[in-house]
């Protein structure tokens, strides 16, 4: 039976916790993780926030994963039970880096930046005059990188609840398990990674020229 | 019936099925009575397509993967070995 060290390590907890007392018949490791490498990968380089550590995270994370297979009661539940791994190693390298824990306090945030609307805001600059598809010709201005790019600008504890569940397709319910958070707490970071993103959008779009706003058009 | 702005912050979980059935019958009456939050719904769909397409098209760099190879494989080894 996994000490309660490799249960905690392999984040099994709450709708992740299916853990029994013996090894489960199923896939091995190793066919598991492959189906997970690439997704792995890109939580992990979301995590570190750097491409050397999110290298050591991911082997780190299987390495963890291994040892704690065998209390892997479902692997249907493979993916979530990997990020929770991936997240709790990732608190582990951080502190063995002397790097700080991601996180912000709820009265650091802009608080204009909670009221700010992407959408309104578009409607009312409305960058393309002559456009049918207004919202739409302004999300066409993203290339990948440029997403990367407003991604990496984020806060991190705002950033991580959207790439759980809008990229990797977790429930809330899932990623507040992943995260070791309450539901309400991944709830509430979740609107305000939102309110961050779109603002981030809208600013990375100004600075690079991509729209030109009504402020600039009176100059 | 809720407001525009309860429907606004509702939005993305609606889109991500994470609402229970109560907020789903609110949030789709609302949007019954209101064109602005149909097309922010609509917009928001498209605005979660672009994060997810775009964030998820990270690569794993060829050395990391030729290592987890290498890993992986020994995690066959002992498997096989203990079979």
């Amino acid at each position: 039976m996994a000490s309660v060290v490799e249960t905690r390590a392999a984040g099994l907890t709450g709708p992740l916790a299916q853990t029994v007392d013996g090894p489960a018949e199923q896939r091995p490791f190793a066919d598991v993780a492959r189906d997970h490498l690439d997704r792995l990968y890109g939580f992990c380089v979301r995590l570190m926030n750097d491409p050397s550590d999110a290298d050591d995270l991911v082997q780190e994370t299987l390495l963890r994963g291994m040892r704690a297979y065998d209390d892997l009661r479902d692997a249907s539940r493979a993916k979530g039970w990997l990020f929770a791994i991936a997240t709790n190693a990732s608190r582990d390298l951080f502190r063995t880096r002397g790097r700080q824990v991601a996180t912000v306090p709820f009265d650091a945030i802009d608080a204009d930046g909670d009221e700010f609307s992407l959408f309104e805001t578009i409607a009312i600059e409305d960058p393309f005059p002559y456009s049918d598809e207004l919202h739409l010709d302004f999300l066409r201005l993203f290339r990948d990188d440029d997403v990367q790019a407003v991604f990496g600008s984020m806060t991190p504890v705002f950033r991580l609840p959207i790439i759980l569940t809008v990229v990797h397709g977790f429930s809330c319910k899932e990623a507040a398990a992943i995260l070791e958070i309450p539901l309400g707490t991944l709830l509430s970071r979740l609107h305000r990674g939102r309110k961050q993103l779109e603002r981030g959008l809208w600013d990375y779009a100004v600075a690079n020229g991509l729209v030109t706003t009504t402020d600039e058009d009176e100059r | 019936m809720i407001d525009c702005r309860e429907a606004v912050s509702r939005m993305w979980a609606y889109l991500g099925r994470d609402l229970a059935l109560k907020p789903i019958a609110e949030f789709e009456a609302h949007l019954e009575t209101c064109q602005r939050c149909c097309g922010e719904l609509e917009f928001s769909r498209h605005l979660r397509e672009a994060v997810a397409e775009g964030e998820g098209a990270t690569q794993m760099p060829p050395e990391l993967r030729a290592r987890i190879d290498i890993l992986l494989a020994g995690a066959d080894d002992a498997n096989q070995g203990t079979a």
